[in-house]
């Protein structure tokens, strides 16, 4: 370091932001390979064998592919809002990593609000995802992104009622400060079961998901909202989305499992761990479940999800004043 | 309804006809009579099957094949339209009292040019509507740098065949509801069909499917063809399902040359047509499937298909467009090895049709996505024709196999399933019950399969001079042929009745109001193979 404190919040920016994008394209990486394997084993199938060990390098082969493929411009789109829409999509999801924590030491940024931060951060796709669909000026990416809106508007709000149960009990919207707060036990097995079950399914809608993949829909919207997209633009939404369900896990182990605690394994280690297994989790039931129809789809945040949400919310208020009062 | 048409109508020709040949009446009406009759078959229960033309030398001939499911009852209602120098021929249309003539129409006026008076929307189905020609006339030699060629280039070069892009800024304000291509090229409309939806936001105003994306014109090419070469364009209509296919075609021959196949070839053949009903209902599942957005189920249908394919290409030498079926046998008999694959293969596809039901039968989110959803009423399915699983599924206990029985089928055991309700759960329960049904053929039948020749050797090249209707069920319906010949080595005129096709034309009648989720899940529950339809 060099001593000059301007210099040196320089230089850890430059660093952390590389060791981000680094991570960031590692991780979607090893995703898509994962996700093609779990898929695969679900399939009755190989997945991906021919390309180093197992097929790794089979989705380095595809990035390859994707970033020297021309990228397409429709003629009738809004070419400046259709360029801008995949950088919408997939900054947001970097910024994310500004507070996740990784370890006591390892977040960027422990800022007391990096709760919130995270979830307005996250919307931001959205504003990307319906750009994008608008933009493109094509009937099937207009449905795509008019899906999406409706999703995000409908599942954002179970998604942030379900924690407020954690945010109850650990007193904080700091995200170290929740996990330390679960220090002696984790909030999924204090209580939080509903909580963690909303979160869960909730966080699916939000990163697009299968069974509530309907913004993309392949089978009937063709691709949705990046049908006009191709080449790197296409890769910026693939990476958001895998971003995207890596940071719901990771905020889904921060809230409810404890985050980086664990016996003897370094703290990142266990971090990452919890998360991958979460992480599998959802690809385990993309693989499993036939997509919901739009409306069923918000049926089931506002009639189910909501309330039950509610409820966590009323338990768990009641619980902590109960507490109180005993005390 | 026999006793009515003679009395009150008063044909000009009236013909009983040996049940055996699949018709049991015959009758020739005048054309100011044909509504009348249309509505009395109406009335007493019957549908229409198909309306065929033949071109002769003054007139066009229009045969009106009625049926009454149940224990098959066929007849054949014959009206002329003369042909007059200078105007075209007319006849009065019939699609107010059966919806099912409606395509039947249109295909008869793209084919011949035949206008029907009072017909609502009477455009070209199969070519372009631009086309000048009318390809299945007798007149028609075809011309291979002609008009249609060049008008089909303009075309794809103006891009306007009813594809007009709507762009925001053309939109007035307070216009909600939209125009949507669904295909040509879709992922989900299996083959190339467009759909052509009238949505107001996601929800469906109604829509029409366009058609004619892969016509070949077959039955002109029947026409310029001998019997035997004919053969392979079975194969090549329902690619999924060829065995069916072949086994009509089989059929209508035998049948009008008098002759019968021998016992092993009868065994075989139906054995072949039941695994190929197995797979092309697991295909179709597979497909289905993935239009809800079920990825998992396509690879396992898929697997066990792979198994069909491969005990049937030891057979036929062939893994998709079979063409196996010879007149009074087969092409070669099967060999050593598949009857040990196919008992092999029973006991293993027993237990994972278990593994689907606990895969998707009982997934909650399969049923709700299922359930009520595409209702097609039994009067609805019966009006438009629609055959095979579609139709059982609305409650109308029909199987050819069962009703108008041929070849070996009614010496063997098995159910027809049947169910009320007529949704997309229905179509689906159904196509899974039949392949248990099938399953059960295929297990009677390996034990049992007589010794002996696959071929009756050499026979006459051409067919009797007459009319023949034979229909057999495939994996999508009733798969009617009907052939007038001449005498001579090519067949005169040779229609072919496809299940799909008629199948196809109920969808208008399913979709309004739903979603566009809908819609998909709606066309996939009817089981189209686009080449059987546009043929």
């Amino acid at each position: 370091m060099t001593g000059n404190p301007v210099l040196d919040e320089l230089l850890k920016i430059v660093l952390w932001g590389t060791l981000v994008i680094l991570f960031v394209s590692v991780n979607a990486l090893f995703l898509v390979w994962a996700e093609r394997k779990i898929s695969a084993r679900i399939q009755l199938r190989q997945g991906p064998l021919h390309v180093g060990f197992q097929g790794t390098l089979q989705t380095v082969a595809d990035a390859i592919k994707l970033i020297s493929k021309e990228l397409t411009l429709p003629k009738s789109s809004a070419k400046s809002l259709y360029m801008l829409a995949p950088v919408l999509v997939f900054a947001p999801s970097i910024a994310a990593f500004l507070v996740l924590p990784f370890s006591p030491e390892m977040p960027m940024r422990d800022l007391n609000i990096g709760f919130l931060l995270i979830f307005s951060l996250t919307n931001v796709t959205f504003i990307g995802v319906f750009l994008a669909g608008w933009a493109s000026n094509s009937k099937y990416a207009l449905l795509g992104s008019m899906r999406a809106i409706a999703q995000n508007i409908s599942y954002e709000i179970p998604l942030l009622l379900s924690t407020m149960g954690v945010v109850l009990c650990a007193g904080t919207l700091q995200m170290s400060g929740i996990v330390r707060a679960q220090e002696h036990g984790w909030f999924l097995f204090n209580g939080q079961v509903i909580a963690f079950v909303v979160f869960i399914v909730s966080a699916l809608a939000e990163a697009n998901r299968a069974p509530f993949d309907i913004p993309e829909a392949e089978s009937e919207l063709v691709a949705g909202f990046h049908t006009e997209y191709s080449g790197m633009r296409f890769a910026l939404f693939f990476l958001g989305e895998y971003t995207a369900v890596f940071i719901s896990s990771a905020v889904a182990v921060t809230l409810f499992l404890g985050g980086w605690s664990g016996p003897l394994l370094p703290p990142p280690v266990w971090f990452l761990l919890k998360t991958y297994l979460i992480v599998f989790v959802v690809m385990w039931i993309r693989w499993t479940f036939p997509r919901l129809r739009s409306d069923q789809l918000m049926a089931l945040a506002w009639k189910v999800l909501i309330p039950f949400a509610l409820l966590n919310i009323l338990l768990t208020a009641l619980f902590i004043q109960l507490q109180r009062s005993l005390a | 309804m026999k006793a009515w048409l003679v009395s009150s109508v008063k044909p000009d020709e009236f013909a009983e006809k040996d049940p055996k040949s699949g018709v049991l009446f015959e009758a020739l009406v005048g054309r100011e009579h044909i509504r009348e009759v249309a509505r009395e078959f109406r009335t007493q229960g019957w549908f229409l099957e198909s309306i065929s033309i033949v071109d002769f030398a003054e007139c066009f001939e229009i045969v009106y094949h009625f049926n009454k499911w149940g224990v098959a009852r066929r007849a054949c209602v014959k009206t002329l339209a003369l042909k007059a120098e200078g105007e075209a021929a007319s006849a009065p249309s019939i699609s107010d009292v059966f919806r099912a003539a409606n395509w039947h129409e249109r295909e008869a006026y793209d084919m011949f040019g035949l206008v029907f008076e009072g017909h609502p929307n009477l455009k070209r189905l199969l070519l372009p509507e631009t086309s000048k020609i009318h390809p299945l006339r007798k007149s028609f030699k075809g011309e291979p740098k002609g008009s249609d060629v060049e008008d089909s280039l303009r075309l794809i070069q103006e891009d306007t065949e009813g594809f007009e892009v709507r762009y925001p800024s053309q939109l007035t304000k307070s216009q909600k509801d939209y125009y949507l291509n669904l295909g040509p090229q879709h992922p989900s409309t299996h083959g190339v069909l467009r759909v052509l939806l009238h949505l107001d936001g996601e929800r469906v105003l109604d829509g029409e499917p366009v058609l004619g994306y892969s016509h070949r014109n077959q039955e002109k090419m029947f026409e310029i063809q001998n019997y035997l070469a004919c053969w392979p364009q079975f194969g090549r209509l329902d690619y999924v399902g060829a065995m069916a296919f072949n086994f009509g075609y089989a059929h209508l021959i035998e049948k009008a040359m008098g002759i019968e196949a021998t016992p092993r070839a009868q065994a075989i053949r139906v054995l072949a047509t039941e695994l190929n009903r197995i797979s092309s209902h697991l295909l179709w599942m597979g497909t289905f499937l993935l239009d809800l957005g079920a990825f998992t189920p396509f690879f396992y249908c898929f697997d066990d298909r792979e198994k069909i394919i491969d005990i049937l290409e030891m057979a036929t030498g062939e893994r998709l467009t079979y063409d196996y079926f010879r007149f009074g046998g087969l092409d070669h008999d099967i060999p050593e090895e598949m009857l040990p694959a196919v008992k092999a293969f029973v006991p293993e596809f027993k237990k994972r049709l278990k593994d689907y039901h606990k895969l998707v039968t009982k997934n909650p989110i399969f049923i709700s996505r299922t359930r009520g959803l595409g209702v097609l009423t039994k009067d609805q399915a019966l009006n438009y024709g629609v055959s095979g699983p579609c139709l059982r599924a609305s409650g109308v206990r029909q199987d050819l196999r069962r009703d108008e029985p041929y070849s070996i089928y009614p010496t063997l055991d098995f159910d027809v399933p049947t169910m009320t309700d007529g949704d997309v759960w229905s179509r689906y329960t159904i196509r899974m019950r039949e392949m248990e049904e099938s399953l059960k053929i295929v297990s009677q039948l390996v034990e049992k399969i007589p010794a002996g020749d696959v071929t009756l050797g050499k026979l006459p090249k051409n067919v009797p001079k007459g009319e023949y209707y034979s229909a057999v069920e495939s994996a999508r319906g009733a798969f009617g042929i009907y052939l007038v010949s001449d005498g001579t080595l090519n067949p005169y005129r040779m229609k072919l009745r496809t299940p799909s096709f008629c199948n196809l034309s109920a969808f208008s009648e399913m979709i309004p109001g739903c979603l566009l989720s809908d819609v998909i899940a709606i066309l996939g529950s009817i089981d189209i193979v686009l080449p059987e339809i546009d043929r």
